[in-house]
């Protein structure tokens, strides 16, 4: 097997241009190209074109091909990655040998935006981070603000972010099939996901005002108590969601073709999944029983009953079944919510103009992609002074390389829609 | 010269050329179909603005194809990648040559047609292989490549399925076929096993779901015809729906009785009405199979490649030699 | 739990506890042993890597590198944070010790700049690799306020000390400049352009 000197850098396709075409000019007896002006800043030819950085030992491990070897961009447009997202496949024909996933399409630098900002307009920079638990974007921030500030959030407040909190996660969790079943061409889950999905927003939107980014945490509550319209749409919802579920369970779960396809398919052990960071249904799933709302309850929830589910497997078989479980359990925590539910204020009293002492808190919560978690220091000022989220989907990615190498470029897809990445929160 | 000759050769150019202008019309009846179809199962309306209850749509959609940019990857195979829509494209319209629409209605009834169908469908895999290489693309390649596997795997059950009901009858013709279960009946119900092994290879001969990993569009993006825009796309698209029009036409005559009625009666009804009758129960029972695979492909997700070669090696192919000596030792033993 | 952290007298110091954070600060050579010791000993049992974050204190001040760790067998998190120099911001990775710290690490490196001895895949993960500044520093800002930052832009509009005034406006203002012609230029006759329109672009008068 022949091997590519790993001392030879890829070269960059502006390189390429250029180089070329000096060496056609010099062929041809002309000189170098009169500089366009207009196209050089003052002092650009002092420090150059900025370089390439020089190749890390994986990169070079990954870039270099052997015979036979080929490297294949699933670009970031892509109909199947969740988002913008690329990988680069090194393939041996059908069978992928190695994985890099090349991110950052999606930065929007939130983490310096909400330096700047007040502590309530932090709470609506954070909305569209993972974009399809919105609620669960704002519940760790919320909690670590809490903790700066030394208030707690009324018990009302706590029920009612509980409940958009389980609500959020059912239609995430709904949605991750559909895309699963998508990403492996049937068509039709997806479009009944999207049903349900349906449902679940224009629920939210009539408590909160907005159907997906919903801005409705506020440091020391919620911003608007349930309402008539809310509960009674509820009501409805609650009688048909097991159904509207089951349907398109049935689709997917006993299909041949689907378990032929998922069974056995990216097993990730525990030990693994452990030491990647890997958390939430994806962790469950290879079994080990860690779940934020029980490990460290948070809000409400150690006055709720309900099982962390685990599965055996871990391949991507068992992470699906593991979120069809899931969204049962939190069908039944729904209804205990709403049972418990107390009356009072939902929001604490906090002043207009909010300045917390200087401090650093930590606040974590089940995402439905996993643990999600704010790490907020404050020097007293009206802003935070360091806002870190840590994203799950963004740590689950690692895995990819792990699970992927051995199986065909069509199981890249199955694997990647198991691991349910949402783009906006892996790139922040 | 002879007269009679003179004639038929005028009677099949005409033939051929109705049925290559055929295909275009039936090309958008049965994607107006699968758009409608699909959207309804998926509870969702489809397209229902374009002309009266969007019937218009596909036809709209083929006027697009015309006007879109023709675009050719620059370090593309120019003839190649021109070339390989023409002959996807003719291999799905002259394989309609001989389906038997309606007693006499046949635009050329070869006594070796079985042979001739299943040899002309096979250029399909010539086209898209063409398809894949000429694009310089990797995923056209890795498409061609996937299509080339799998169509070529299930040519051999699909042939050898029709074997079986190619000695029930005795002849290679599609119309001694169609004849021959005028006499004897169906031949779904002599050929229960030869059926679903010809149901399924057929699906995945003309890449239609769960077998559509040729253009599976969330991983290779559209395989081989991912570089193709306007009408070469055009051309491909076309095919494709032209082939299952073929596909299932031939699985009514083979196996249901072409334009017979399921009934013994009217025996044998001359002339006009008689075509009329038989035209209305072929495309009737075409498009009910046409149906059928359309929802194959609203429910059910791809089959992996290694998994569909499986499929083809593993389980069709000696099903479909079972098949073949069954019924060859049934027609000697009880002199069918 | 305060209790169990005091094993470490001669790395950890400043210990912090909150009502469900324990918090510790250790020296940056003993990360490593420190957070194994964490991870593997049975009395801690921190088996889980939450998160791993990266602080800018200012200008003058260090960066710090803050650890979150789980475990089952204690109730809080533990939070342990370990200075960094500004001047020359290297800290050993935890990479060997959970592989999930590789992505935590590449974009502490990409958007404050600390370099993380033993990470076999030192690269940029948001920014483009050629991308020289790190975004989340304190002293990072926008070309707009370039003439305030000190830490270096990539564009050299950012970077103050490389203007060159003169050459401007001399090339703009001189009638000597000459410019040569653009192969791209599409010729379109004077007659296409109606009222004296020097150009098909509508954007502004002509």
């Amino acid at each position: 097997m022949t091997a590519v000197d790993p001392e030879t850098r890829i070269p960059d396709p502006i390189d390429v241009d250029a180089a070329e075409e000096a060496r056609l000019r010099a062929a041809a007896g002309l000189g170098p190209p009169a500089p366009v002006p207009g196209s050089e800043y003052a002092g650009f030819e002092l420090i150059g074109v900025p370089d390439r950085p020089p190749q890390t030992e994986r990169e070079r491990e990954m870039y270099t091909l052997e015979e036979g070897e080929m490297l294949l961009n699933m670009g970031p447009q892509h109909p199947s990655t969740h988002g913008v997202m690329r990988l680069v496949v090194k393939l041996r024909g059908e069978v992928v040998t190695d994985l890099d996933p090349v991110l950052g399409y999606l930065h929007r630098g939130i983490e310096k935006l909400c330096e700047n900002a007040t502590y309530t307009t932090v709470l609506t920079y954070v909305d569209p981070m993972d974009y399809l638990a919105s609620m669960h974007n704002e519940h760790a921030p919320a909690i670590a603000f809490e903790k700066l500030f030394g208030i707690q959030a009324p018990p009302r407040a706590e029920y009612i972010r509980a409940l958009v909190v389980e609500l959020n996660r059912v239609f995430s969790h709904g949605l991750m099939i559909g895309f699963l079943a998508l990403d492996m061409g049937g068509l039709t889950p997806i479009l009944y996901s999207f049903i349900n999905r349906d449902d679940v927003v224009e629920l939210l939107a009539s408590i909160s005002g907005q159907r997906m980014l919903f801005n409705f945490f506020r440091v020391g509550g919620v911003n608007w108590d349930v309402n008539d319209e809310f509960l009674s749409r509820l009501g409805t919802w609650h009688g048909t969601v097991l159904k509207s579920i089951g349907d398109n369970e049935k689709l997917i779960t006993e299909n041949e073709i689907f378990k032929g396809r998922t069974q056995g398919m990216g097993i990730l052990s525990a030990d693994q999944a452990i030491s990647y960071g890997v958390t939430g249904p994806n962790l469950r799933a290879s079994g080990v029983p860690f779940d934020v709302r029980k490990a460290h309850p948070y809000s409400i929830y150690d006055e709720l009953e309900f099982d962390v589910v685990i599965q055996e497997r871990g391949d991507v078989y068992a992470r699906y079944l593991q979120r069809i479980a899931e969204i049962k359990q939190s069908l039944h925590l729904i209804d205990q919510i709403m049972d418990k539910m107390p009356h009072g204020p939902v929001q604490a009293q906090v002043p207009g103009i909010i300045r917390p002492k200087p401090g650093r808190a930590y606040g974590a919560v089940e995402s439905p992609r996993g643990l999600y978690s704010v790490y907020a220091i404050s020097d007293g000022g009206p802003t935070p002074y360091r806002f870190r989220m840590r994203d799950p989907s963004f740590i689950s990615l690692q895995v990819m390389p792990l699970l992927m190498p051995g199986h065909l470029i069509a199981d890249t897809m199955a694997i990647m829609a198991s691991l349910d990445p949402v783009m906006g929160g892996v790139d922040k | 010269m002879d007269f009679s000759l003179l004639l038929g050769l005028g009677r099949f150019v005409l033939a051929t050329t109705l049925l290559l202008l055929l295909t275009v019309p039936t090309a958008f009846v049965v994607i107006q179909l699968e758009l409608k179809v699909i959207a309804l199962m998926q509870l969702r309306l489809g397209p229902n603005r374009v002309g009266p209850r969007g019937l218009f749509q596909s036809t709209i959609h083929g006027f697009k194809v015309l006007a879109k940019e023709d675009t050719v990857p620059d370090q593309a195979d120019r003839a190649t990648f021109t070339l390989a829509p023409w002959m996807v494209y003719m291999a799905a319209a002259m394989s309609m040559l001989v389906i038997p629409f309606a007693p006499g209605f046949v635009a050329a009834d070869f006594n070796i047609g079985v042979v001739y169908f299943f040899a002309i469908l096979g250029l399909s895999v010539v086209g898209l292989l063409v398809a894949g290489w000429s694009s310089y693309n990797k995923y056209s390649l890795l498409g061609g490549l996937r299509s080339a596997a799998q169509m070529v795997s299930y040519e051999i059950p699909l042939t050898l399925s029709v074997v079986g009901v190619v000695i029930l009858t005795g002849s290679l013709s599609f119309t001694q076929i169609v004849n021959h279960q005028l006499a004897h009946g169906w031949n779904v119900w002599w050929q229960l096993l030869g059926f679903p092994i010809f149901f399924i290879a057929s699906t995945a001969e003309i890449n239609r779901a769960p077998f559509d990993l040729v253009e599976a569009d969330s991983e290779i993006v559209a395989g081989p015809f991912t570089e193709y825009s306007g009408m070469r796309f055009g051309f491909f698209f076309f095919a494709e729906y032209v082939a299952l029009f073929v596909m299932s036409a031939i699985l009514v005559t083979l196996f249901f009785g072409g334009y017979l009625a399921p009934w013994p009666f009217p025996a044998q009804l001359g002339g006009f009405i008689g075509t009329l009758y038989g035209l209305i129960w072929f495309f009737a029972k075409t498009y009910f199979f046409i149906f059928v695979a359309i929802w194959m492909r609203t429910t059910l997700p791809r089959i992996r490649v290694d998994q569909l070669m499986g499929v083809a090696w593993k389980v069709l192919l000696p099903l479909s030699l079972i098949n073949l000596f069954g019924t060859a030792i049934a027609v000697v033993a009880f002199k069918l | 739990m305060r209790l169990i952290v005091e094993r470490f007298p001669e790395t950890a110091r400043d210990l912090w506890t909150d009502e469900d954070t324990v918090e510790v600060q250790i020296a940056r050579g003993s990360v490593v042993e420190t957070l194994r010791t964490l991870r593997d000993d049975s009395q801690f049992g921190f088996f889980m890597l939450a998160d791993a974050a990266a602080v800018d204190y200012g200008v003058g001040n260090q960066f710090e590198v803050v650890y979150h760790l789980y475990s089952d067998k204690h109730p809080a998190w533990l939070r342990v944070r370990v200075p960094v120099e500004r001047a020359n911001p290297r800290t050993p990775s935890v990479t060997g010790l959970w592989t999930g710290a590789m992505f935590h690490e590449r974009e502490m490196y990409d958007m404050m700049g600390i370099v993380f001895e033993g990470n076999r895949d030192l690269r940029r993960i948001y920014m483009s690799p050629d991308y020289r500044s790190f975004p989340q520093r304190k002293d990072f800002l926008l070309p707009d306020d370039a003439a305030d930052s000190s830490a270096a832009g990539v564009n050299p509009l950012e970077r103050p000390e490389t203007w060159d005034l003169t050459t401007f406006s001399r090339e703009l203002t001189s009638s000597a400049a000459t410019y040569p012609p653009l192969d791209t230029q599409v010729d379109v006759p004077a007659e296409a352009y109606p009222h004296g329109q020097e150009s098909a672009d509508k954007s502004r008068p002509a």
